[in-house]
């Protein structure tokens, strides 16, 4: 089953052309690594689904359904959460305040914005969230995030994308600026969103953690989507040589003779 | 989380420290001059503190998103200014005159906030260049002389400006304003979805808008709040007085600002406290009011509230440098 399926998109800065024609399609249950160097045209792919700006031409098909995204709140609705490296947390606001802000539960739903919380819900519904995700050292749904490791945001982050019961969640770079054993974490919870049922589309400039945890590797150079790979069938000096465009063969012969 | 973690928690908070503080300031005061407590201080004290501190509870909620407002002491002078000179020169209505102050406020806030979130200039910026044009407009339709205020008793009046005396105390109705908003205020700031969204925006703002949350329009709606709530500090005042001048609330603005920032709301947003605003308008009112009464020359005193704010400040930053560290 297609989760997400991307036809023909374009998208244009001025007389710059950060994406032609990309089209991709995302099954259920699976990793799929978006790779390419700085100026492929990863960003601007992933902010046109999240919905940050608007394709210029293309369609997006969400379930077989074709749907259009003009805003942020528009993919979160049609179940597309998306991951910033450090942008997706507010370190001030406490852990459970964070895995439901823009979502609320709230007392007298009439009153709008001036709604009271729903206090006792949010704190519980949000220890759920921590025990769930089994994040092994254990947090306070009351503490500030910005007491928080690096690893553990990227973790917060994440089960709040799941929380949320996200068809697709998208990860830009979750394993920069972190540690060895917290990048090993974050992989292997990775893994775990992808075995309850969910779609990652991961984004990432690291091919190693690509082979630890993709099923599919897609390559993109120049707004263009020029190869696909399945990780079971490729090697990581062939994804390289596809990533930089240059001609590795010969490389490539002499490393495979070895 | 268990109580004793909890306690600490407070006892660690800007807002508590602040408290602290401002207890040993009054009691020093009092020790020195026993005039300090009498019925008669305390009511002069508690006629001024609500005009700056109704000013201040919007500008915490601006400030905690992000943004701040340093045309609040010229609209402060203005609105009165023009409700005065539409009764006096125009013929007006008092109450139609002060709807249309009331509409003057919430479009200069409206202006401020468009500018800073639409056009993306800082609010350092756009509400510099607002208090000069407000401050402006105020002295050219007066031509710089002070229009005397309405003094008939009335409805506006004692809604505005009316008092109360309970024994020996004499309680202006602002004090029941300031009252009033400063509950709302905390209700706003720490129960309501909408509080939630004001940290969030000033702790980061691209976070909030990836979770949907319209941080332009929140920003728009807070400058409104504090432009009208700079209007009403100043109309409150204007009535009190019996008196409007172009030049009131001079430099209001900055005195605003310490309040909010000694009672512990960061300057850099996502942080804000109400009651923490509180305690800073009480302290630098009891300020104010109490190196006068201990004898500090008068024009020497500014030299003080300096010294004191810049304590404060320094006292916040080390227990939250403390707080990281722990």
């Amino acid at each position: 089953m297609d989760v997400l399926r991307l036809q023909n998109l374009q998208k244009s800065f001025g007389s710059v052309c950060a994406l032609k024609n990309a089209s991709l399609t995302l099954r259920e249950g699976e990793v799929v690594a978006l790779l390419g160097d700085n100026g492929a045209g990863k960003s601007t792919l992933i902010k046109a689904i999240s919905g940050v700006f608007p394709v210029d031409r293309g369609d997006i098909f969400v379930r077989g359904e074709k749907v259009s995204i003009r805003s942020t709140r528009d993919a979160m609705d049609l179940g597309i959460e998306t991951i910033h490296q450090d942008t997706s947390l507010a370190p001030d606001l406490s852990i459970a305040r964070n895995l439901f802000l823009g979502r609320e539960p709230v007392n007298f739903g009439w009153l709008g914005v001036f709604a009271p919380l729903d206090l006792a819900k949010l704190r519980k519904a949000a220890s759920e969230v921590l025990k769930r995700v089994g994040i092994s050292k254990k947090l306070d749904a009351d503490a500030l995030v910005s007491t928080l490791s690096g690893g553990e945001r990227q973790s917060i982050a994440i089960s709040r994308a799941m929380q949320f019961a996200a068809k697709v969640i998208i990860l830009d770079e979750p394993t920069n600026n972190l540690g060895v054993e917290e990048t090993h974490g974050v992989l292997r919870f990775v893994k775990e969103v992808r075995d309850a049922g969910h779609s990652v589309l991961l984004i990432t400039h690291n091919i190693h953690h690509v082979f630890q945890v993709a099923d599919r590797i897609i390559v993109m150079r120049r707004g263009e989507i020029v190869a696909e790979q399945i990780v079971a069938d490729t090697d990581l000096l062939t994804v390289e040589s596809i990533i930089t465009g240059a001609d590795m063969s010969a490389l490539l012969k002499e490393a495979r003779a070895k | 989380m268990p109580v004793g973690k909890r306690r600490s928690s407070l006892i660690r908070s800007p807002q508590f420290s602040s408290l602290v503080i401002l207890i040993v300031l009054l009691a020093v005061f009092a020790i020195v001059d026993r005039n300090f407590l009498s019925p008669l201080n305390i009511s002069n004290m508690m006629a001024f503190l609500p005009e700056l501190g109704i000013i201040a509870l919007g500008m915490t909620l601006l400030l905690t998103a992000g943004e701040f407002d340093l045309s609040v002491g010229a609209v402060f002078g203005l609105a009165p200014v023009v409700v005065m000179l539409l009764v006096q020169n125009g013929g007006w209505d008092i109450g139609i005159a002060l709807l249309a102050g009331l509409v003057l406020c919430i479009a200069i806030g409206a202006i401020n906030g468009l500018i800073v979130t639409k056009i993306g200039i800082s609010s350092f910026l756009v509400t510099l260049s607002m208090l000069l044009v407000v401050r402006g407009a105020a002295l050219y339709i007066t031509q710089g002389f002070p229009l005397k205020s309405w003094d008939q008793p009335g409805f506006f009046v004692t809604l505005l400006a009316g008092s109360l005396n309970i024994g020996s105390f004499r309680f202006y109705t602002s004090l029941w304003w300031f009252i009033g908003l400063s509950l709302f205020a905390i209700y706003i700031l720490r129960y309501a979805k909408l509080g939630n969204w004001i940290s969030a925006i000033g702790s980061n703002r691209n976070a909030a808008v990836a979770r949907g949350v319209p941080a332009d329009t929140v920003k728009i709606w807070l400058f409104i709040a504090t432009s009208v709530l700079a209007g009403l500090a100043g109309m409150i005042s204007a009535f009190r007085i019996s008196a409007a001048s172009p030049v009131a609330g001079t430099g209001y603005e900055l005195e605003v600002i310490a309040m909010v920032v000694v009672g512990g709301t960061a300057l850099t947003g996502g942080r804000g406290t109400i009651l923490g605003t509180i305690v800073g308008a009480l302290m630098l009112r009891a300020i104010r009011n109490g190196i006068v009464l201990i004898g500090v020359p008068g024009l020497a005193y500014n030299i003080f509230v300096g010294l004191i704010i810049l304590a404060m400040l320094i006292l916040h930053a080390l227990l939250q440098k403390n707080a990281a560290r722990s």
